[in-house]
């Protein structure tokens, strides 16, 4: 058998079950339109809005913040995985390296950074 | 394969770069203990303390030749000489804060200002392309945040610009560097120079593509529309070294590259198109700068210009060439740093004194910061008692010794307009026209006016240095 | 060729090189900058494939190194073009770059 046979009749089936299923409804069921029922299903919330609206700059902020910690600590994979073979010196890079880091931390902590009000 | 780092860390290398970078937290540092009116004074002073450390170390490896990093980053040759003027043009900025700007972000801003000189410093010695690329975005990500730093409108929009061409500029020079690896399935500059990377047509596309680049910092005829606007934009103090060290930054990856990668057979036809976009420039700049009504606008458009004048003293990739190029840049970031000076000291407290109309009159009002003005602008036109002079002579005899008397044809005729444009000014400075002249502006700096001492005295001085013996810069390599 | 690829190497410049010409033609055409910092990280992740993929053919894990360093880079650079544009667009409804225009060539 062709090794694309299973996706052939996978994709059949598919498109199959998903033309009865939207065909069906509409000879079976009595249709009553409604306006609320045209809306998008959104958990009862109003899906789309003004986008003028008011929004922090503190979300901002917090999400720079996060990438670039986030980032920073993904630095320390490379070494973690190379430990053994970086000896003292790797150690000592990562040291020097985290000592940056938490001056920056500290840079930010105390200018009201994490501040949330 | 990349050698063990640590391997080959040499402190000698690095210890100009680490003494700035550390000068920077230190900055920070001090504005979180510091309190209340030192503040200011203390933060200055920090800076301008490790970057003269940094001079002095850096002067002292003159003449040496360290590498580091596998050789990633080498210390030695005209790389001194081009860390030196970064540094030179990093303290010259920093002693301007103190006549201008918000002190709001003062630490901050001195902090980012080192960490930029840092990045341009490790341009002027990178050996590959990682620490190309490390060094280009250490550079341009602390000039984005230190082009907004301010509460004026203009300055954010001009961060804002800066940032979006600037990267795309690093976007089309990464790729090109991507490239550069799979010609040649390494990361260092000297696998490049194998002669039969030559012939690969990822090299050549990436060879394209990395010029972009290049031509993007270097502010460059079709690529410097950013200019003008992030220079008139940005603080004062941040355009003053932008007009420098950025310039020195690509300015020492292009020598590298031009120099001690390209293999010599093809060097002429590959630089071919750079020579044109600098004769272009020397044209445009000068033309555009006839027009501006601002003088950082104007200095802008004069740096396009001055960048292509040292593009013509590299024609031909000639050691003499090379001395030249390096000579002239010294004689521009002296020039240059002391004009942005004396715009310093013509800055109240909430503007600064960078409209021209300002300098209507300036001749009669306070004439030693005429007279200062004046003689920069004749150096950057070339005028003999300073070393703009001597330098365009240089260059246009290496020009035409290394058989581009076109190159020479252009620089002339660029001079010619610029002559006019400095011009402009200096009539302006000295009309006696009582109503249209401009309020007494009352900055008495003593940082700006010693800067402005200080780069009028190594104008002239470095009039002499023809006399100096040939071999005082070593080569590439 | 010293290293082994699942496919031939022409596929992976040909992806990069239309990955990163939709990153170009993005920040020529949007005046969104957000899209065109998105645009931006786009042509700078056509060329970490490439290094990747250079890295795979070359056997040199230099390639992996670069894209690791372009990776931290882009992802400081977008912190920083994240907080320009706050500060930009604070005052202004919307986000637009035609809007930028107090600075002119």
């Amino acid at each position: 058998m062709n090794p694309y046979g299973p996706v052939a009749i996978y994709l059949g089936v598919a498109m199959a079950a998903a033309l009865l299923f939207s065909l069906v409804p509409g000879l079976l069921a009595r249709s009553k339109p409604n306006p609320e029922k045209a809306e998008a299903y959104e958990c009862g919330v109003e899906p789309t809005s003004s986008v003028s609206g008011r929004f922090p700059v503190r979300f901002y902020l917090i999400a720079m913040l996060f990438v670039i910690f986030d980032v920073e600590a993904a630095s320390f994979y490379p070494w973690a995985v190379q430990m053994h073979a970086l000896r003292v010196f790797g150690l000592v890079e990562m040291v020097v390296f985290v000592i940056v880091l938490a001056i920056g931390y500290a840079y930010v902590w105390k200018k009201g950074g994490f501040a949330w009000k | 394969m990349i050698a063990n780092p640590y391997n080959s860390l040499d402190w000698n290398a690095v210890i100009p770069l680490l003494v700035v970078s550390v000068t920077a937290l230190a900055v920070l540092f001090a504005d979180l203990v510091a309190r209340g009116g030192v503040k200011r004074v203390v933060c200055i002073a920090i800076g301008l303390a490790g970057l003269a450390v940094a001079a002095v170390l850096c002067a002292k490896s003159y003449g040496q030749s360290y590498s580091s990093f596998g050789g990633g980053f080498i210390m030695g040759g005209f790389t001194v000489v081009f860390e030196e003027l970064i540094v030179l043009s990093a303290i010259f900025s920093v002693a301007l804060y103190s006549a201008v700007g918000e002190a709001r972000h003062l630490a901050g801003s001195i902090a980012l200002l080192l960490w930029s000189a840092a990045g341009a410093m490790l341009m002027a010695g990178a050996g590959n392309l990682m620490t190309i690329f490390l060094g280009l975005e250490l550079l341009s990500l602390a000039l984005y945040c230190l082009c907004g730093m301010s509460r004026r409108t203009t300055a954010r929009e001009s961060a804002l610009k800066y940032l979006i061409l600037s990267s795309t500029a690093s976007g089309f020079m990464l790729y090109g560097m991507a490239l550069f690896f799979g010609a040649t399935g390494s990361v260092s500059l000297a696998a490049l120079a194998n002669p039969a990377t030559a012939a690969s047509p990822l090299f050549l596309v990436g060879t394209a593509l990395f010029f972009i680049g290049i031509a993007f910092k270097l502010s460059l005829v079709p690529f410097h529309v950013w200019t003008p606007d992030v220079y008139e934009g940005a603080p004062l103090p941040v355009t003053a070294f932008m007009s420098v060290a950025t310039k020195a930054g690509a300015l020492a990856v292009l020598v590298r590259f031009a120099y001690a990668t390209l293999p010599s057979i093809h060097v002429r036809e590959i630089l071919l198109p750079l020579y044109v976009v600098a004769a272009i420039s020397m044209l445009v700049g000068n033309l555009a700068a006839l027009a501006q009504t601002d003088m950082k606008r104007l200095l802008a458009y004069s740096g396009i210009a001055q960048i292509g004048y040292i593009l013509v003293a590299l024609a031909g990739t000639t050691a003499l060439g090379l001395r030249y190029a390096v000579f002239y840049l010294a004689a521009y970031l002296f020039m240059n740093l002391g004009a942005f000076a004396v715009v310093a000291l013509m800055s109240t407290e909430n503007e600064e004194g960078s409209r021209i109309a300002a300098f209507h009159g300036l001749g009669w009002r306070r004439p030693w910061l005429a007279a200062a003005m004046a003689f920069f602008l004749l150096g950057l036109a070339g005028f003999p008692p300073t070393a703009g002079f001597i330098g365009k002579v240089l260059i246009l005899a290496s020009a035409v010794g290394a058989g581009y008397a076109w190159l020479a044809g252009f620089l002339i005729l660029g001079t010619a307009i610029s002559l006019y444009v400095y011009f402009k000014i200096l009539r302006l400075m000295y009309e006696r026209d009582q109503q249209r002249a401009a309020p007494v502006v009352e900055n008495s700096s003593a940082l700006a006016w010693v800067s402005v001492g200080v780069c009028a005295i190594v104008t002239v001085a470095l009039t002499f240095y023809p006399l100096v013996p040939s071999n005082i810069i070593p080569l590439v390599k | 060729m010293p290293g082994t690829l699942p496919v031939a190497i022409e596929n992976y410049i040909a992806l990069s090189a239309v990955i990163f010409f939709v990153g170009v033609a993005g920040v020529m055409l949007r005046r969104n900058p957000l899209i065109m910092l998105m645009s931006i990280e786009l042509m700078w992740n056509a060329a970490n494939l490439l290094f990747l993929a250079f890295s795979k053919m070359w056997l040199n894990n230099a390639g992996h190194v670069f894209a690791f360093l372009v990776i931290t880079v882009a992802a400081a650079e977008a912190a920083i073009g994240l907080a320009i544009v706050v500060t930009v667009f604070r005052s202004a409804k919307h986000v637009d770059v035609d809007e930028v225009n107090l600075l002119k060539g």
